[in-house]
């Protein structure tokens, strides 16, 4: 999403203070705590660019504490600390306009807090969790649950997960009945979710569902399988994106279709290679969703341990999709006003054919603690971890007026802590 | 059938064939690993665990950079020990 303010301090006001009562009410509970564990870390996402360029920061809190042998209860903040810059209006090979240059400097701040529990009854769970995100643009309010039990002597894992999402995005203050060639997009977010006249929150609904089965099957082999599947209903564009969509230049707010259905499957295999000490795995991943989108994905990794406190982690991902059934790199080559592309319009290059490779890894260390020895006299177990990815992305047809884009290569840098005390 | 359906066709099926395999390996085995042999399936580095910092990083990243979402790993592995 995209604004040209900064975020407020009476925002971070508010999410700190949820945070502290949330963090007080697992400090309470920690009088009488088997366990309580503290993650911390953050991520730093860069895609340079001559013209747009996009930095986002992922700063990362999750306290869980474990009042009894059967219930665990979590709090978690996060925020994307976003700026760059980016292209508001897309036009294809066909448009004579100067996007690149046109590029918008903005920034935004999303901050999401989420409370949760999870009950664990002999080989069996059950974990619920409500998250509550906000930015100047975008409300979220998502609701999770899943399930899950061991059986056949805990060599099969099967799980059950459902979330279901109420978001609201701001747009300009448009009519459902106003022709959608005639919607404009929005250059700021002044006034979202006020009484600005000028503006307008539309609903996004989401419907989540997962079923997960995990599988031993030597003591060095398992297996994971995960089917899922998701249905959105509203405003699924970009409020900000105007498209050429007329010969003459005429431009409109992105079009979307405003259901969409989504299905993923994907397996993976874990083996442990004891010649090697070192623990491979490799999967595929097949999505489909009815705007025809075809994604298939593979990748592979391998872990092992250098010290007995410090382990490594390579990965390599291989990744492609087809285009939406309504994309086009330019609308303007006299697609007929009654088939997809006529109907709907987009500049989403998430929507475009593309594939992209990515290669990284992870540096992990641990210090096991004692009840009597504990790591800096407060730990039972102290961990730190840094990694690295490396994104290149191939856009086969999408350009900006004709050009390529340069912001195709992408970095991802992470640092985390965990303590368990 | 268009070309996007054969391919998507031929990804299942090699993917099913996969999985196809590794359940007539297993079953011919009648694999169980009893809870002394699961040392190996122990150790992180043999979870299925989505949760890990990196991880979720990473996976917030490319769901913002691609056009499809689902079908990652959840938590999980070989432990089972308790």
């Amino acid at each position: 999403m995209q604004l040209l303010l900064t975020p407020s301090s009476s925002t971070v006001r508010r999410s700190l203070g949820a945070l502290s009562c949330v963090a007080s009410l697992l400090c309470a509970a920690r009088a009488q705590a088997q366990v309580a564990s503290l993650d911390l870390s953050s991520a730093l996402f860069v895609e340079p660019s001559k013209h747009s360029g996009l930095t986002v920061v992922n700063p990362n809190a999750t306290l869980a504490v474990s009042p009894s042998n059967w219930l665990t209860l979590q709090g978690n903040y996060e925020a994307d600390i976003v700026s760059g810059a980016s292209e508001s209006l897309k036009g294809g090979r066909l448009s004579n306009v100067d996007i690149v240059t046109s590029a918008t400097h903005f920034s935004d701040t999303r901050h999401a807090l989420t409370g949760g529990f999870t009950i664990t009854r002999a080989a069996t769970h059950l974990r619920g969790s409500y998250t509550y995100g906000t930015e100047h643009d975008y409300r979220s309010n998502a609701f999770a649950l899943s399930a899950g039990t061991d059986f056949l002597q805990k060599n099969t894992q099967i799980e059950l997960a459902y979330g279901r999402g109420f978001d609201q995005v701001c747009t300009t203050a448009y009519r459902a009945s106003d022709a959608p060639s005639s919607r404009l997009a929005l250059d700021n977010s002044s006034g979202c979710f006020t009484s600005d006249k000028k503006r307008a929150a539309r609903d996004i609904s989401l419907n989540n569902f997962q079923v997960s089965w995990t599988q031993t099957w030597t003591p060095e082999f398992a297996t994971q399988l995960v089917l899922s599947a998701a249905l959105q209903n509203g405003f699924l564009g970009n409020p900000y994106r105007s498209v050429v969509i007329a010969p003459a230049g005429d431009q409109a707010l992105e079009n979307h279709p405003e259901n969409r259905g989504r299905g993923a499957l994907g397996l993976r295999g874990k083996y442990y290679v004891r010649s090697l000490q070192t623990a491979f795995s490799a999967g595929g991943r097949l999505y489909r969703d009815t705007w025809d989108i075809l994604g298939q994905t593979y990748e592979v990794d391998a872990e092992r341990y250098l010290l007995p406190w410090l382990r490594v982690l390579v990965r390599g991902r291989y990744y492609t999709q087809s285009q939406a059934l309504f994309w086009s790199d330019d609308y303007t080559g006299g697609e007929p006003a009654a088939g997809p592309r006529g109907q709907y319009w987009s500049g989403d290059r998430e929507l475009s054919p593309l594939s992209n490779f990515l290669v990284g890894g992870r540096l992990l260390a641990t210090k096991e603690g004692r009840p009597d020895a504990r790591v800096l006299g407060l730990f039972l177990s102290l961990s730190g971890s840094v990694g690295f990815d490396f994104l290149k992305t191939n856009l086969r047809d999408f350009t900006l007026g004709g050009r390529k884009p340069d912001d195709t290569v992408a970095m991802l840098g992470s640092l985390g802590f965990r303590g368990e005390f | 059938m268009t070309d996007q359906d054969s391919e998507f066709s031929l990804s299942f099926k090699v993917l099913a064939g996969a999985f196809g395999t590794v359940l007539l390996l297993a079953s011919a085995g009648c694999a169980t690993v009893r809870p002394e042999q699961r040392a190996i399936l122990a150790d992180p580095t043999m979870q299925f665990d989505a949760q890990s910092a990196d991880q979720a990083a990473l996976d917030h990243a490319l769901d913002n950079r691609e056009g499809s979402t689902g079908g990652g790993s959840v938590r999980g592995g070989g432990c089972g020990c308790n």
